[in-house]
Formats: structure tokens, sequence, C-alpha cells
């Protein structure tokens, strides 16, 4: 199943504990509480659940809901 | 098989100019090149890699990552600008291959084989690299692989980036498979983005935004209870977390919106602010600091400590602690850049001992499983760096062992079992709160585990004994029906056997029941020591009431308080005189009351146990003290208990000296006359007076008797006392802490008397702990263990019982407690509270004193936890004393401190704000307040100190000036006006005519003002050298008489601040201007008979040639010390320059063959330390001669500026010649190129070294530099100032505390 930028955005904000209406797509999710462990449990479950292959480093790189969306490919 | 790979070393290098150290990389720089051969900084990671491996393609590999990880091919080097790395474009790689498969055990073998390289250190400024590979095989498919980096280049993310590269660059090697492109950026842009960070906008908000989190921080939570420098290696425990607890953490985790690192450092806070007995602690949270970032691929050092600041109250919920701390982390990552060692800086933190946080939790979640061509390796840390306290290191491995965790600690804070310990409970504590409801109460949750509480609950407190339901007078009255004619009672040469006493005492018991007297009533005793004051307690007991003693010297207001609150039947007393008028209290006269025609046999009274026996009255903090009211079978169990633990006999004498009003002397009142022993009591006022005492004991032959430490201590320094050993049996201590000192000078001074430390509040009959102090013993002196009947608990916040070694609240349980504070039901319900651990139904009182059970069940005295202090062991309330200050006319506001600015001389010191006079002030609360509770000296302010966040900053109320003592009093007219100035100036009530100024407290500035006020007065130009040469009022006032004050005193090369004493003296060297009136504040500070002479530039009077070199200056300065004192031992202390010359001084001294036994430096570094740094200027010299005035250079730009303004600000340095101030001037930019050109040579003998350890621009500085010049240790001490501040105020008193305890160490 592909990943979808809504998908991406509602699992992140799930992980941070907060609704989807707070967490800006646009903006440095780290400002907004996301760290190492957030990213490596996001990582894990869109690798098992839609075949992610980009690593850790990709993502905390670029940390926010859009950037991700390009780099892992995901249909908006 | 062995093999050495190498590749030719590199030659060739970056850029020449290389880069700049990282903010990151600069402490840990300082830190190796302060101690070159430590292999702290080491940090070291082990992989095990199970399956096939050929080590010549593992090198290959190694190879290609050290080719592209810079960060490997890093070198140091130092210039002019600071530090800077190059990255090479080659280096060598050092990679062993050790075949350890024939060793007895291999694993063991390669353990051993690690721990050795482990300790070796790198030098980073060396040709070598800063890290070192290697492969173990321990078994025909099994490796280790090691590997050691220094901590400049590496960090625990940098390792995991090298690990995967390696395993990638291998495997593709074995395959044949194409390599993957490089991945790793260039180490450049990590120290570019640190530039690029720190010069930017972000930089400014995250400082601020860690100023203010932590302005009004706690101090570090240390399990340890102290701190200390990083060691050279750490101790580590590993354990785990069972793969249940592990899955129950990540479900509690999941359920909580957190992660299970978060919920790990909920766990961590919640038992260290219980281990430490804090409500609000910061830990420190390493981060890996890269989110965001390129660094993600730059392997190097980028890890972030940050500060985690957590309030744990015990009524909060795990669940919201856990939230909290999910938070707290989400604040701190926005400003994660910001890096721990800045804000350290900006806190003012620098330095020794000056931690910010307690424990590190370091998680690391980062995925540790790696495979070489299908062999699995799993890295695993072997060390991440220095450990300063103790950090708890936890690795998620995902290999179905639960969590990994290593407790990594500094050996000078924790022993092996210590650790343990701590590791076992933080693991049983986790376990059940991931176990248990997260809703639930913090307090739910005791950190100590099972076995703990019940030796600190049970064992400890095993102490039940039977006694027989008697009172505190039964057995008096059956002694002395036993022993009628024994002694009983001695005073004054006078002495009543025990028919005589019982007789007297019954007598008034029945005529003071006859006024009402009885079981459950109250009688007041106000009479000082004599017959009649033991006659009458015993009167009052045996009448059935309760005895309440009430001081004559007392003020009148806190009698007729004590008198209202308690409404006594009636009061015993000598004369009509002894209590205030106006009080409606009938009074039982003693003079001339005719008791002969009562009975002498025992009165008949229906008394109990539980019935009241006294009323003793306490400081309260609320203004008004409080009446403690204690029962027969209270005070009963405790003196049943000791006469079983320290059996008196007839012939034993018991001494009589501690006031009635203070519960000490209740034992000391009944005990002796309820075994047959004999009760000598003291004349009034002799308790004050050594001499007498020891008089007393030898003269009486007293065995028993007590003390309260402080005047214990004065007791052994008096000369007569050693006399007393000979009678003296045994002595108790209690009222106050008792230090080991005394102890030691005690069983010095007064070898075969045994001394008891018991200690207890008035709320629980006197004492309820008791320990025999022995010589042998060391550590502070315990309180001891619980008498019969009682029980001791040390509770933390959440009232749980606190395991040994963790300091909490002491909680009192058993038959000694007082039944509570007469009329104050609020206040005994607030003290007295159900006991959750005796039986049901019992109270526990709740004392407020700090303390912590040692692992042999004796407990510790630690401290108060609220603001009750004890004075010469008198309890005090500051509120008491602040409500006393705050009610008089103009005053603003009030605060009390005990102050300890010398030590053992402990003063209670009235600060307060408004247009008050201090000395009415001081008398008028006098009125109201015992004496001992009258402060000292009253400070008045501006304003009160204030913390950032706007509360009072206690440690920034000034010292007073020291309170003249009895002198005589000034006679002629011009001596008085010239006391008045000195007490006006040095804030004193009074200053005798032979009162030495700085024996007074007085400061070089305060001599400014002094003069200053002089001229106002008397119109008379006095220089401030005058005050040396003339330093007491009545030699000034002479002075003025003589009308030709020389301009020329003060200048000379020695300069005698304190000719007078017996003992070798302190030559003191003059800094950087050359004068050494900056110790002026020394002298009365070390104490009476000791010289103290200043050394002072050449040529301040007369000008001159400058000195050749700083040695030639030394020699010339040994020439004059020589003529003060011939012969050593000598003693130099030198501030700035002068320490530098001191210690060439001590060189000299040496070479002479001469001893030189203290060699004491205030913030001076060697010459080498300044050689590549720019000499100062005149201007320095300016702010120098200005700075001597007290005063900040502003836009005084010339010599003749700097003379104008001390001349219009009418600073008698304006009065020094210009001959003087173009020689200061001229002295100092000499000096300063003098000390550029010196070589030390080394000085055999310890250094005495003080840090002003305030941020400064020269933060190279270190003491640690002295090393290749000190033979001996070096003993460093941080004070909390800048350079200039060092000789004022309390700087200068933690300076002469320690040199003064250093010199008497050298006198004895």
């Amino acid at each position: 199943m592909a990943l979808t930028l809504h998908r991406i955005h509602a699992d992140v904000a799930d992980c941070l504990g907060e609704e989807t209406a707070d967490i800006p797509v646009d903006e440095n999710l780290v400002d907004h509480g996301l760290d190492s462990v957030r990213i490596m449990t996001l990582l894990e479950g869109w690798r098992r659940d839609h075949g992610v292959t980009a690593d850790f480093a990709d993502l905390a790189e670029k940390p926010a809901v859009e950037a991700w969306a390009e780099l892992l490919g995901a249909t908006s | 098989m062995t093999v050495t790979t190498s590749a030719p070393a590199g030659t060739r290098t970056g850029p020449a100019a290389g880069l700049p150290l990282s903010a990151a990389q600069s402490g840990m720089w300082y830190a190796q090149a302060l101690d070159p051969s430590s292999p702290a900084l080491n940090t070291a990671e082990c992989a095990e890699i199970d399956g096939p491996l050929d080590p010549e393609l593992f090198a290959r590999a190694l190879r290609l990552v050290v080719e592209e990880a810079d960060a490997l091919r890093t070198r140091f080097v130092e210039t002019p600008e600071g530090p800077r790395q190059l990255v090479l474009d080659e280096i060598e790689l050092p990679f062993q291959v050790l075949d350890l498969r024939d060793a007895d055990d291999p694993a063991a073998a390669a353990g051993r084989w690690m721990r050795e390289d482990l300790a070796e250190p790198f030098d980073p400024t060396g040709t070598r690299p800063l890290f070192r590979q290697a492969l173990l095989r321990t078994g025909d498919e099994r490796w280790l692989w090691y590997q050691r980096i220094h901590h400049l280049v590496m960090d625990g993310y940098g390792y995991t980036l090298l690990g995967r590269r390696t395993a990638e660059a291998y495997t593709a090697f074995a395959r044949g498979e194409e390599l993957p492109a490089r991945t790793f950026g260039p180490l450049a842009e990590l120290v570019g983005a640190d530039v690029e960070y720190r010069s930017g906008e972000a930089f400014e908000a995250d400082r601020e935004y860690w100023r203010r989190l932590l302005a009004d921080r706690p101090e570090a939570p240390h399990l340890a209870g102290r701190s200390a420098q990083p060691s050279r290696s750490f101790l580590r425990r590993t354990t785990h977390l069972s793969p249940e607890a592990t899955a129950r953490l990540r479900e509690t985790a999941a359920a909580l919106k957190a992660t299970w690192p978060e919920v790990l450092i909920a766990a961590q806070a919640l038992y260290t602010a219980r281990a430490t007995n804090r409500q609000d602690v910061v830990l420190g949270v390493p981060l890996m600091g890269r989110m965001g970032s390129a660094a993600l691929r730059v392997p190097g050092m980028v890890m972030n400590v940050l500060p985690l600041r957590v309030s744990v109250e015990p009524r909060q919920t795990f669940a919201g602690l856990v939230r909290q701390v999910v938070l707290a982390l989400r604040a701190a990552r926005r400003h994660q850049r910001y890096r721990y060692e800045d804000i350290r800086r900006d806190l003012g933190l620098l330095g020794e001992r000056r931690s910010l946080v307690g424990p590190l939790v370091n998680t690391m979640p980062f995925d540790y499983a790696v495979s070489f061509a299908g062999s699995p390796a799993r890295l695993r840390s072997l060390s991440a760096g220095p450990v300063e306290d103790l950090t708890v290191n936890i690795y998620d491995r995902a290999d179905g062992h639960g969590l990994e965790i290593d407790h990594d600690a500094n050996p000078a804070l924790y022993s092996g079992e210590e650790l343990a310990l701590h590791q076992r409970r933080f693991l049983a504590l986790l376990d059940r709160l991931v176990a248990g409801d997260p809703a639930l109460p913090l307090a739910a949750h005791p950190v100590a585990l099972p076995e703990e509480l019940s030796l600190v609950l049970r064992e400890f407190n095993d102490t039940g004994h039977e006694v027989p339901p008697t009172t505190l007078i039964g057995p008096i009255e059956a002694q002395a029906a036993r022993t009628p004619d024994a002694p009983a009672l001695v005073f004054d040469g006078t002495t009543l056997t025990y028919a005589e006493l019982n007789a007297r005492a019954n007598r008034l018991a029945r005529h003071l029941a006859e006024r009402g007297a009885g079981p459950g009533k109250v009688v007041g005793v106000a009479l000082p020591r004599s017959l009649e004051l033991v006659i009458s307690l015993l009167a009052v007991v045996k009448s059935g009431a309760a005895y309440l003693p009430l001081d004559p010297d007392h003020p009148a207001r806190r009698l007729t308080d004590m008198l209202q609150d308690t409404a006594p039947v009636c009061a015993v007393t000598d004369h009509g005189r002894r209590l205030p008028s106006g009080v409606d209290t009938p009074l039982v006269v003693l003079d001339g009351l005719d008791l002969s025609a009562y009975p002498a046999c025992d009165p008949a009274r229906a008394l109990t146990p539980s019935h009241p026996a006294y009323v003793i009255h306490t400081s309260g903090s609320t203004g008004r003290p409080k009446g403690v009211v204690v029962s027969h079978g209270a005070i009963d169990n405790r003196l049943r208990w000791m006469q079983h633990a320290y059996p008196l006999a007839p012939g034993d004498k018991v001494l009589q000296k501690t006031p009635a009003s203070f519960d000490v002397s209740v034992w000391e009142f009944f005990w002796a006359l309820r075994v047959g022993a004999t009760l000598v009591v003291a004349e009034p006022g002799g308790h004050r007076d050594p001499a007498y005492l020891a008089w007393l004991i030898n003269e009486e032959a007293i065995t028993t008797c007590h003390f309260v430490p402080s005047m214990l201590q004065l007791f052994l320094a008096e000369p007569s006392t050693a006399s007393v050993a000979g009678t003296l049996r045994q002595v108790f201590c209690s009222g106050e802490a008792l230090s080991r000192d005394t102890a030691r000078a005690f069983a010095r001074r007064l070898p075969g008397v045994r001394l008891h430390n018991l200690y207890g509040p008035t709320e629980a009959a006197v004492d309820v702990s008791f320990h025999e102090v022995l010589p042998e013993h060391d550590g502070p002196v315990p309180i001891g263990a619980p008498v019969w009947n009682t029980r001791l608990y040390v509770l933390d916040a959440a009232l749980q019982p606190c395991p040994p070694g963790v300091p909490g609240e002491l909680y009192l349980a058993g038959a000694q407690l007082a039944d509570g504070y007469l009329g104050r039901p609020e206040l005994t319900s607030a003290r007295f509270v159900a006991d959750p651990f005796g039986p049901p139904g019992g109270r526990m009182y709740r004392t407020g004193d700090l303390a912590r059970w040692r692992a042999d069940g004796q407990v510790e005295y630690l401290g108060r936890t609220d603001h009750q202090v004890k004075l010469r062991g008198q309890r005090i309330e500051l509120g008491e004393i602040e409500a006393a200050l705050a009610a008089q006319d103009g005053v603003d506001g009030a605060c009390a401190l005990v102050r300890e600015d010398r030590p053992g001389d402990q003063r209670l010191v009235g600060y307060v704000t408004g247009a008050a006079d201090p000395v009415a002030l001081r008398e008028a609360v006098a009125l109201t307040l015992p004496e001992h509770m009258v402060p000292s000296a009253v400070v008045v302010l501006g304003e009160f100190p204030l913390s950032p966040n706007g509360k009072l900053d206690r440690r920034a109320l000034p010292a007073p000036v020291h309170r003249a003592g009895g002198g005589r009093r000034p006679t002629v007219a011009r001596e008085e006006a010239m006391a008045r100035l000195f007490a006006e100036v040095l804030g004193l009530g009074e200053v005798g005519a032979d009162d030495a100024f700085f024996d007074l407290g007085g400061s070089s500035l305060l001599a400014i003002r002094l003069v200053a006020r002089i001229r106002e007065e008397f119109g008379a130009e006095l220089t401030l050298g005058s005050l040396f040469a003339a330093p007491t009022p009545a030699a000034l006032a002479a002075r003025l008489d003589s009308a030709r004050p020389s301009s020329s005193d003060a200048l000379d090369v020695v300069l005698p601040l304190r000719p007078e004493g017996d003992r070798p003296p302190l030559f003191v060297l003059h800094p950087a201007g050359g004068i050494a009136w900056c110790y002026a504040g020394l002298p009365a500070r070390l104490g009476p008979d000791r010289p103290v002479y200043g050394i002072q530039a050449p040529g301040l009077l007369e000008g001159g040639p400058l000195p050749r070199s700083l040695e030639a200056l030394a020699a010339a300065y040994v020439e004059q010390v020589r003529a003060v004192r011939p012969h050593g031992p000598y003693r130099l202390m030198g501030w700035s320059v002068g320490g530098a010359l001191a210690q060439t001084m001590a060189v000299l001294l040496q070479e002479a063959g001469e001893e030189v036994d203290l060699l004491a430096l205030l913030d001076a570094f060697p010459a080498e330390q300044w050689r590549e740094r720019p000499a100062p200027e005149e201007g320095d010299a300016l702010t120098a001669v200005l700075r001597m005035a007290g005063l900040e250079r502003t836009e005084e730009a010339t010599k003749e500026d700097v003379v104008a303004t001390l001349a219009r600000l009418g600073s008698p340095l304006g009065g020094l010649s210009d001959v003087t101030l173009n020689r200061i001037v001229d002295i100092v930019p000499h000096n300063a190129r003098l000390m550029r050109e010196h070589v030390h040579r080394r000085y055999e003998g310890d250094l005495l070294f003080f840090t002003a350890s305030a941020p400064r621009a020269e933060d190279w500085l270190s003491w640690e530099s002295w090393r290749p010049h000190i033979g001996g240790e070096i003993h460093n001490l941080d004070l909390d100032c800048t350079h200039p501040l060092i000789t004022q105020g309390r700087h200068l008193d933690a300076v002469a505390a320690v040199v003064s305890a250093r010199l008497k160490e050298l006198d004895a």
C-alpha cells in the first residue's frame, strides 16, 4: 500500500500526541517534539507497512512532513 | 597469527590554516591539555562478529573508511590563534589482528587486552592517529572488532556511521560487488555549521532560553551527596531490564504517547529526586545533536548534553511526570545546539566542583545490528568518555534480551557496592513503575529495596524494652528512703543529704498543692541556679504539677508571653523582682517564706505516667515561643535508658550547669537523684566560663557532665582543663552537631574520658539517639542509634523510608514523644502526625532535621530542612528574629541568618531595609528576644539582593564587619570622636580606644572611607598609610594631634601589617600595582598572634631604577624578608604577579637551605601562561590604581586624569605623591614584561591555591599549570569571584580560613 502525505501527517501527529491540525506540514518537526526515537519508530512502521527503503539519516536530515512525502515518493 | 597492517604515513596536509575547533571540541582539547597522560577522553566500542571473517579484507574496508572519514585523519596543532585541526590527506592505519584462540579463556584475554589498551592516552598534538583498530579472534568463527577513538574526533552516533560503512565496504569487497558511493560529509561542514550557528540569532535566543530556565536552578542532585572531577577511568556495571519489563516499558510509553527513553528519564528523575531528597532536579540528557542537519552523515564529535529540569512531587502521577519529561525535552530540543559548556559558563559554573546536572541518562536507540558479508555483528560501547558523576547508558538492541543498561560511575564518588545498589534500586523502581498504574501518585513507590525497608524500619529500630510504669519523681523518693544520709545536692560549699533535700522539697510541694498545684497543672519556676532551684523543681513535680522553667535572664516580654500562654497556677521565685510586673500569676516568694509547719514526708498525689512533667519553651517561627509538654512516662523512659546505658552509682557526681529552660537540664537535675549519685550545681553564669568549670570539676570530683559542642570546644582550649581527665568519667554532647575535630581534640586532651553524642529535640524527652565517640573513628560523628522504645525514621518527600545512605527528613516515634505544644492544637497536629509504620494509632514527630542512615544502623545528622538554626546549642527560629526586627519603626523588610564567616565562629546577623539605625535596632530587639537570639550585628541595606527570579538571595547578603569587644572606652574628646568615626565606618555599635581598625574587619576600601571621614570631621590630611602605622582611635588621635602625618607611611618595601605575635610570620607579596595594602583585612581574619608583613615594590617613595628581572626582584625581597626573620620556616603568599614572585622567593629560599613550609597563591599563574600574550600597557596600570581606590576606570585616559578623579572623589590615594603614582604606573607594565621573560624553577613543597573562578577572558588559566613547578601536592579552592575581588569580603574570609587552618597545622 502506497504511503500518502495524509498518512505521514497522521502518523507524525499521533506519535507526538498532537492533532494533525496542530502540526504544519512545512515546519521543522523537531520544534514540535520530534526526536530520533520517534523517527526510528515511524520508519520501522513505514518499512513494515509500506515497504519504505529510506534510512534514518534521510528522514532526520529534513524533518518535515512535506519533505518526507517527497523523499518517500508519497502520493498526496 | 598476528598481522599488523599499516598504510604509509601521510605527509601532505589540508589547508595550511586548518579548521578551528568546534565548540564541542574546545572543552575536550583543554581537558586533555591539562592532563596529557589521562586516558579519560578515550572512547571505545567493540563489535562481536559471529561467522567467518577475512582480516585482510577487513583491513581494506577500514582503510577505505579512514579515507572517507575526515575526523579519523585529523591532527591538532597549537597556533597563536588557539588550537586548530588539520585534516590530512592520508594517515597511517593503526590496525592489529590478534589470535587469542589458544588462550585459556579467549574472551577474558580479549577483555584484558582491551582494558589495557583503553588505559593508553592519545596525544592530540602528536603525529600518531587519534584512533586505534584491532580484530581479536576468540574462536574459529568469533571475532571482536575493537575501536578506540579520542573523544575530540568522534561521538557515539559517529561510531554507528563508521560501523555501518565498514560493514558495507567489507560486504561489497567480500562479494565482489560494487561499493555504494561515499556517504560521509566533510568535517569542514560540521565546523562551518558550528561557526555559523554561533554567530547567528538563534545562538543568542538559545542562550537566553537556557539562562532563564536555569537562573533559579536547584543545586545539582548528586546521588553521592557531593561532586568530584571526573577520574581517569570509571566503574561500570551492566545489567538488563527483563524482556517482560522491557515490553511493559514500551507499552507504558505507547499508552502515554511517549517514547521508552522518555519513560526511563522520568524514572531516573524520580529516583534521583528521592535519593537526593529534592523536589526539583536537573538531569543531563546527551543528544546526538544532528537532527535536521548535514551532520547526520558526518562522523565526528557533535553530541551535546542538555540539562533537563524536572519537578518531582509526591502527589503527581507517574503519567504526569512522563508528560512533564516529554514537554521539557521537546522544549529543550528546540535549543539543543547551544552547548552544555556554554550553559555552564553563562551560569558561572566553570572550574571545579561546579556541577549543573546530576546523573546523565544516555539512551541509545540506534540500530546496532550490522553484518559483515552475512556474519552478524553487535556493536557495544566500552567507554563513552569521562564520567563526572553517574551516567546511565541504555541500549535498545532488539535482540530479545530486553534493554541493556550500563551504570557508569566516577570511582572518586562511588564504590562498586554503592553503584550496584543504585542500579538495583533503579531497576526495581522501573520494574514497579511499568508494572503499576501510571495514574498512581509517585508517593506510592518507595525507592528502597524490600530488604532495605525491613532493615531501616525494623532491624535498626528494634528497641523494645519493658519499663515499669513510673514517674519522674517516684524513683527519687524511693532513693531518698533507701539512702537518706547519702549526699544528694551540692552548691557553693553546702551539701544536702537525700533526706534533707527530700524534706525541703516535700514541704514546698505541700505549700504549692495548697496554692492549686497538682497533676495536670503547671507551676512556674523563676530562680537562678541554686539549692532552691533544685528543691523547687522537685517540689513542683512532687505536687504532681508540671514545672515551667522561667529563665530570669530572659527579656520581660518573652516571660510575659510564656506566662500568658501557659497560665500556671503559681510561680516560684526567690524575690518579687524576677518576673515582669503586670503579670497576674500568683507568686510563691521563697525569701522569708516559712515552711516549717508542713510535714516533711512525701505528699500524696494522683499522678500517673501520662501526666505532664514539664513544659519547656522553644523558639517559634511565628515570633512567639511554643511550650512543649512532656509526660512523666516519656522522661521516665529516657532516664531509665540512660541509667542502663551509662550506669551511675553512689559516689558519682553529675554537674548541673545547663539553664533550666533548656531541656538538657532535665537529665542533669533528675538522673543522679534517682540512682543515689550526687548532683553538683554550678554557680549562676558559671556555665559560660571554662576555667571556672575546670576548677569546679576538679574541686568537686565531678564524674559526669554535659557540653554543647561549641562550649566543649572552648572548654578544651582552656589551659587548665587537661587536669579534669583525672576525675571526669564521661561527657555527653548534644544540642548541635559535634564535629570530628572537636571529638579528636577531646580524645587528645582528655584521654580515657568517654564521649557520647546524644541527639533529640525538646519534643521527644531530651534525647532519642546515642553514639559513643571513639578516638579511632573517622568521618562525621553520627547521632547514633535509637534509645529504648524509640524508633527513628528517615523519610523522603513521599514519606517513604530512605534506604541507608540516602538523605531524608528524620521522624521520631515511640515512648518519648511529647504530648504536643501547649494550647496550640494546629501546630501540634502539623508536627505530630500519624505513624504509618508503627502500631495503629501511634504518632511520629517530624523533626525538620535532615539525616541519613549509615549501613551499620547509625544515623548521621545532615542539617535542617527549614530556616531553623542552632546557635551554641540553642534552637533558633530565624522567623522569630525576623518578626522582631520587622516590628521596629523604620524597618521595611527584615531577614536573619547565621553566618560562619570565619570557621567555628558562628554569628547571628540581622539584615533590614528601611531607614532604621542598626545600633538602635539591636537594642530594641534585645528587649523582646532572649540574649542568644539577639543578632550580633544588624546590617541596614538599600535593598535585599535578589536572585534572577526575584527571591531573596541569602548567599549574596554581605558579611557584617566584626563587633568590637569591650576594650578601653575612649577617654579624651578626640579619641572619642575618632572612635565614633571608626564605629560609623565599620557599622559597629561601639569601638574601644585601643581597638585596631583592621582587627574590627576594616578593609582597605573601608580605610579609604575612614580617612575621607576624618578629613571631613577634623580637616586633617591623613594618608591611608597612617592607618597602618596607627590603626587604633587612640593612636590615630595622637597622630592628628602631632599634626604632621607623614606621607611616607606604608610605602616601604616591608609593610608591617601586624608586627605583633610570636609565631612565624606570614609574608604577603604585592600584586601588579606594587602596593600590599590590599591585604589589610587579612591579619584580623587569621586570628591573633600571627605576624603579617606585606612586601611592596621598591622605589614607591623615591623612584630609582626598575628591577632587571623577576628573579632579581625576588632576590631583593628575600633579603628584606630575612631582615625580618633570619631563618625559616618561611610562609609566603602572593596574589597576581605577587604569586609568581612568592614561588620564586620560595625556590630561592630553599636553594639557600631554608625551610619554606607554606606557599599560598591567590589566582596567580606561572610566567609561561602569559608569555605569548600581549603585555599590559599604561592604561592597565591606571585601571590598577583606580581599583586600589575601589573605582572602576571609565574615561580616565592619562595619569593626570586618574589623579584628578582621585582628588575629585576625595580619595586619600589622591594624596599619593607624583613620584609614587608615576612609579605605580611604571611598575605595572614593567612587571608584566618581566613576568613574560621569567622561567620558574621547581619549589619542593605543597601549593595552596585559590582560583577566582568567575568566567574570565583568559579562560586558559588554570592552577594545573603550576604542576611542573611544584614538587608536592596542589590543593585548589575555587572562589566564586573575579580576580580583583579575591582579597575582599567573604572571599578573603574563605582564603584566610584555609590559610589559617594550614598555619595552625604547621604550628602544631
